[in-house]
This record gives C-alpha cells, sequence and structure tokens, in this order.
C-alpha cells in the first residue's frame, strides 16, 4: 500500500473504527490506541493489503480483536460512559422535546449498557454505522444465524424497555 | 413518510425484517422529524444512532500520529541522512586532526629531514649538494676499496710464496 492509497482509503475510516472501540472498550483514550495500532498494521501489511477485499471490515475486525484483547488484558467490564454522545443538535423543535431527548437518551445509554457484549456490538454495527448482515458476520467472525439472532434480540430489549419507560415512565 | 407507512417499516424494524434502505427511510425520517409525540422510543433510539454516528475524532495530534505512521520512507530517508552527516562529521574532524599534527612535526623538523621543498630553486640546489655528498662518499669508497685490493695482492703473493716481479734473488 502506497502512501496516497493509505490516504484516501484507510484514514477516512479512523472516525468509524473509534466509535467501535469506543463501544467497546468505553474510553476515547483506549479507542485512539487502539485506532491508531490498526492502522499501524494497515501499514505494515504493505502491499498484502491489495489482497484484502473489503478493507474496512478488515479494520473492523482487527479493532474488534485488539478492543477484546485489552479488555481481557485489563481484566475489566467494558461500558460506554453515560455520558458520551449526549450533546443534542440545537435545531430540536421545542426546549421540552430536547429535554425529553436528552434523558431518552441517557436511558436508552444506560439500556445498550446492560445488553451482552456481542448484541451491542452487532446493533452498532447494523444501527450506528449501517452495515449489511454480511459486513457484521464479516466483522465479527459470526454466522449470517447468530447476527440476526443478537441484532433480533437487541432490538427487542430496546423496543421493551423504551416502551415500559415512555409509558410508566421506568 | 405518512403515519402508516411509519408504523409497517417499525414493525419490520423490531422484528429485525428491514433491509438497509428501509432502515435507512427511517434514519432520514427521524432525522426530519424530531418531534417525540409520534413513536416516541423509535424517535429517541434513532436520534441516540443518530447521535452516536456524528462521533468523530477530532484530535489533531491524533491525526498527526496517523499522518506520521504513513511516512516510514521519509523517516528512513532522514535517518540515512542523520547517520552520513555523522559519519562525514567525524571523518572531518579526524581530517583537521590529522592536519594539525602534520603541521606541527613539520615546523619543528629540519625542511632537510623533510626532504620536500616548496621552492624549485631550493629543491634544485638541495638536490645538488645531495648528490655532492653522495659522489665525495663514492670517492672515498673507491680509495678504500684501491687499499682494499692491494691488501688482497700481497695476501695473494704471500700465500703463493712467491711475489710477483720477483726474481727470486734479494736485491737488497
Amino acid at each position: 500500500m502506497d502512501h496516497d492509497a493509505f490516504q484516501t482509503n484507510v484514514l477516512p475510516l479512523k472516525s468509524k473504527l473509534f466509535r467501535f472501540a469506543l463501544r467497546i472498550l468505553g474510553d476515547p483514550d483506549e479507542a485512539k490506541d487502539v485506532v491508531q495500532e490498526v492502522f499501524a498494521r494497515v501499514w505494515a501489511k504493505g502491499k498484502a493489503m491489495q489482497e484484502i477485499r473489503n478493507w474496512e471490515a478488515w479494520c473492523m475486525r482487527v479493532v474488534h480483536n485488539l478492543s477484546i484483547d485489552r479488555i481481557r488484558l485489563n481484566n475489566r467490564q467494558h461500558a460506554l460512559p453515560l455520558s458520551e454522545g449526549l450533546h443534542i443538535h440545537q435545531d430540536t423543535p421545542s426546549p421540552h422535546d430536547r429535554t425529553e431527548l436528552v434523558e431518552s437518551m441517557k436511558q436508552i445509554a444506560e439500556i445498550m449498557a446492560t445488553l451482552p457484549q456481542k448484541q451491542q456490538q452487532v446493533i452498532h454495527l447494523r444501527d450506528v454505522e449501517g452495515y449489511s448482515y454480511k459486513e457484521i458476520c464479516e466483522v465479527l467472525e459470526l454466522d449470517m444465524s447468530q447476527v440476526k439472532v443478537y441484532l433480533f434480540r437487541a432490538r427487542n430489549v430496546l423496543r421493551e424497555k423504551l416502551t415500559r419507560m415512555n409509558a410508566y415512565g421506568l | 413518510m405518512d403515519s402508516k407507512e411509519l408504523e409497517r417499516l417499525l414493525e419490520k424494524y423490531w422484528a429485525c425484517e428491514t433491509s438497509l434502505e428501509e432502515e435507512q427511510m427511517l434514519r432520514d425520517h427521524f432525522r426530519k422529524v424530531r418531534s417525540m409525540d409520534e413513536t416516541p422510543d423509535a424517535a429517541a433510539l434513532f436520534a441516540y444512532f443518530e447521535l452516536q454516528r456524528s462521533r468523530e475524532v477530532n484530535d489533531m495530534a491524533f491525526d498527526h500520529r496517523m499522518a506520521d505512521l504513513a511516512k516510514p520512507k521519509a523517516r528512513a530517508f532522514n535517518r540515512i541522512v542523520h547517520r552520513s552527516l555523522r559519519i562525514a562529521a567525524g571523518i572531518a574532524v579526524l581530517v583537521t586532526a590529522v592536519w594539525f599534527v602534520r603541521s606541527e612535526i613539520r615546523q619543528n623538523t629540519p625542511p632537510e629531514i623533510v626532504d620536500t621543498y616548496s621552492d624549485p630553486e631550493l629543491a634544485f640546489e638541495e638536490t645538488k649538494r645531495a648528490l655532492l655528498i653522495i659522489s665525495r662518499s663514492f670517492g672515498t669508497a673507491e680509495e678504500q676499496a684501491k687499499k682494499l685490493d692491494l691488501f688482497n695482492e700481497a695476501q695473494r703473493q704471500i700465500r703463493s710464496g712467491t711475489p710477483e716481479g720477483s726474481t727470486g734473488t734479494n736485491d737488497e
């Protein structure tokens, strides 16, 4: 891989890779370290990268593996901090809706944190990054059926808890 | 998107039966309609996903580190240049030291010993003088050789018993 290919094809992935690492690790600095390590590996692979069909999926898989390794190494629980990502756009229609939205999202962040790791990863890849099932299989090295089961369970839990939350304020 | 269509798509979404295109339609819908009145749970969830998606790495130091990663050749080149300059500096110091030592030796040594002259006339004169010394030495050596010759001849005659030119009678 030459410098131009690295600049145009790999570096723009940094935010996606960062978000995925952050989802798994819950720490922005650690997530950045993982992304940096992934880029170093991509660059070190050099021409061998040309044999890889889907660079993005390959990078995401490396992010996943490195992040899981870090969690195992540090022997700790992963969690996205509840304060993460709660900066709401100013164009929200009304202050009431805005406040409600902030509150809802805090609760969603809490619900997300309670999901099993695999379900979190699958729903992140599908609903945040918009990956196809096939790409998710490639990134997480899972079967298609497993991916669908994880996604189904994650969405069901979210729906159930959100409905309860809206109905009873729980 | 009308409410019925939205409801239909959401049902498909919860059942994980939506395609990527349909999910994109839902995202677009909730991006435009931020009201929490209809389908508040889905609206909040899609807003949450949207916020997560908007997270970027805005860190200049990080970007510089990433850009530096892709410049190993430049770094290697700089390293080679740096090392070459160090070697060149070492050689320069060595050459300068040798030059100073040589100058010092020359200053403290008589020109006859150094045997090198920058003035051609002086060199010519000195060469002549040196040749004369050698020639004189040759002359002295010749005289010594003649004496040795004479001595050898005398020795040969004594061994043979009859001195050459003698008639066998004692003239004296």
